[in-house]
């Protein structure tokens, strides 16, 4: 099947890895860290509910969590802003090679990392080797209480016991969106759709689009001297900019 | 223990009964194999060729496939339009769980045939936008009584036809053979 390295990828007019084409600015000096995002995430995929038992085995289950860490000696110690951290989207990312079933594979059609969820095995190497531990292990197939088994996504697979999940960067949000530009024979436009954390967050600190493009939003933003890549020396090329505090 | 069980194995009364237990596993296999190949029974038998042939369009009971992932399947107000009119209808046997279902005001249940598993998205407008006819998957339905898949909705089907679709354009192989196409 088709295979391609990024010299290929440029020629057949694709974009590569490491610009991505999908990609997600947060701001964190806009970032209360109300946790919106956490909820419509788990609204939007299907997320299973843990509950506080398991969660405080660290089993809990999000895609999307609210980081902060104390900097400093105690007594003098200073909290980090907010960060929303999700799956960074990678161009070169770690989980990816250790995947012993071909599971978690890097689109090249949307520059996304994957997760088959029917492929998956369970062996949660690709867990142990992000970086940013961003994946969860569905270790039982947990119970939705009345009336949350009504809520579920049609457009999401509900995973089973024993499959390692991430976030997708709304990937059927994106394909929707595809597909009805597609059809009325357009372009996707900028700001058309986002994901559920960004169209939840009340601050607009989370901003979704082609980084591809220089004249969309993300870019802008992107582009600013404020603009970090986290982990970045590791070679990741992760798609997910975190504008620092100016 | 085991050596008892191997030597009792040997004996002739151990290879009948060996016998009986592999013909008891193979049948069961058989019949959960076949169970899987035959078609679910339907609340109406619903006859595609009689409504085909006479000229109903096919988008007229599935409108969904021009617009979106789903085709759906027809209510009841959908054939009472006219059913209503027809005198076999009161009539006719087959008929009569479509006037129960008119008269109590309940939905018909049709049971799902084609379909694909969760973990695979499915849409059927950019198939028919490609001007895919609903017979190149669904098989000649205007000949088929109650509907029954013409081949299994798997993987290698469709991306047989991805493939081949895509010829020499390699944007759209990828594109089309991606798995984040059909797997989210
Ligand atoms: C008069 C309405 C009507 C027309 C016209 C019609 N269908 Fe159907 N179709 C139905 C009903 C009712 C069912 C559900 C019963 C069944 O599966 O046999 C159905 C079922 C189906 C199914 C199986 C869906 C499932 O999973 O249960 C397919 C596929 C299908 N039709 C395709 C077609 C095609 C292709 C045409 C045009 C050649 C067509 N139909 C024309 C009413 C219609
Ligand atoms: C376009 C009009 C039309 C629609 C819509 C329609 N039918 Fe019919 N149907 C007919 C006609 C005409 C006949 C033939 C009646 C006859 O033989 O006298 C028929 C015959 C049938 C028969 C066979 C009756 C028999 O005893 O042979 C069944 C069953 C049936 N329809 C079910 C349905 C169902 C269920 C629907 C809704 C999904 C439906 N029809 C929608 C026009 C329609
Ligand atoms: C490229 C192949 C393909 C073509 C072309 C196609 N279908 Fe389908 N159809 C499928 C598959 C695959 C499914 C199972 C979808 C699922 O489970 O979500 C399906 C499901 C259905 C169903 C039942 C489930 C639903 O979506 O409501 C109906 C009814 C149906 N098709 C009707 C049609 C009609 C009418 C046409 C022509 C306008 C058509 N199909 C064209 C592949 C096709
Ligand atoms: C008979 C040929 C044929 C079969 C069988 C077929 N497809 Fe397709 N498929 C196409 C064509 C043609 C397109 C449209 C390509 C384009 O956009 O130009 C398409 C497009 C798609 C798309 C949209 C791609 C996008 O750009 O997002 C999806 C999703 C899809 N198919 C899923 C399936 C699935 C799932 C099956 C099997 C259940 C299947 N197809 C079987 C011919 C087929
Ligand atoms: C054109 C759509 C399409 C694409 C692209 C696609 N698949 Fe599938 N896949 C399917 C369908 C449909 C099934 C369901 C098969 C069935 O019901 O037997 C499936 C089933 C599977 C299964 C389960 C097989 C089984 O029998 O249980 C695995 C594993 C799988 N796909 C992995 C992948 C991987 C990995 C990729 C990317 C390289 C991929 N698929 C790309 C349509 C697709």
């Amino acid at each position: 099947m088709a295979n391609l390295d990024k010299e290929s990828a440029v020629s057949v007019n694709l974009t590569n890895p490491e610009e991505g084409k999908w990609g997600m600015v947060i701001d964190r000096d806009l970032c209360t860290g109300c946790q919106a995002c956490v909820a419509a995430c788990a609204m939007e995929n299907n997320l299973a509910f843990v509950g506080e038992e398991l969660s405080g085995n660290g089993r809990s289950m999000h895609w999307i969590r609210i980081e902060r860490f104390w900097e400093g000696e105690y007594p003098e110690v200073k909290a980090t802003p907010f960060e929303p951290t999700m799956c960074q989207q990678c161009g070169y990312a770690p989980c990816e090679p250790v995947c012993p079933a071909y599971a978690t594979v890097h689109s090249q059609d949307q520059q996304l990392n994957l997760q088959v969820y029917n492929r998956c095995v369970g062996t949660r190497y690709c867990g142990n080797n992000c970086p940013y531990q961003v994946r969860s292990f569905n270790w039982f197939d947990y119970e939705r209480p009345e009336p949350l088994n009504n809520q579920f996504n049609p457009d999401v697979t509900v995973r089973r016991r024993g499959v390692m999940e991430k976030c997708t960067f709304c990937i059927q949000r994106i394909k929707r969106a595809e597909d009805t530009a597609r059809a009325e024979g357009r372009e996707v436009a900028d700001g058309e759709f986002a994901p559920a954390c960004a169209q939840a967050c009340p601050a607009n600190a989370i901003v979704f689009g082609r980084v591809d493009k220089p004249e969309t939003v993300v870019s802008q933003l992107a582009k600013q001297a404020r603009g970090v890549k986290r982990l970045e020396e590791l070679g990741t090329f992760p798609h997910v900019t975190y504008l620092k505090a100016g | 223990m085991i050596k008892k069980l191997l030597s009792w194995l040997a004996s002739p009364l151990g290879k009948i009964g060996l016998l009986i237990l592999s013909l008891i596993v193979i049948s069961g296999a058989v019949w959960g194999i076949g169970q899987t190949q035959t078609v679910p029974e339907q609340p109406i038998d619903f006859p595609h060729s009689l409504h085909v042939g006479l000229g109903v369009q096919c988008l007229y009971c599935h409108p969904g496939s021009l617009k979106g992932p789903v085709s759906g399947l027809p209510t009841q107000t959908k054939c009472w339009g006219c059913h209503q009119q027809i005198a076999k209808t009161k009539t006719s046997a087959l008929l009569a769980p479509l006037v129960q279902a008119v008269e109590n005001n309940q939905p018909i249940q049709w049971v799902p045939v084609a379909m694909v598993p969760d973990f695979v998205r499915y849409n059927h407008r950019p198939h028919i936008a490609a001007g895919l006819n609903c017979e190149d998957c669904h098989g000649d339905v205007s000949k088929m009584t109650v509907y029954e898949n013409p081949q299994v909705l798997n993987m290698g089907w469709c991306l047989n036809c991805h493939v081949e679709q895509a010829g020499e354009d390699e944007e759209k192989l990828i594109r089309l053979t991606d798995c984040g196409t059909c797997h989210y």
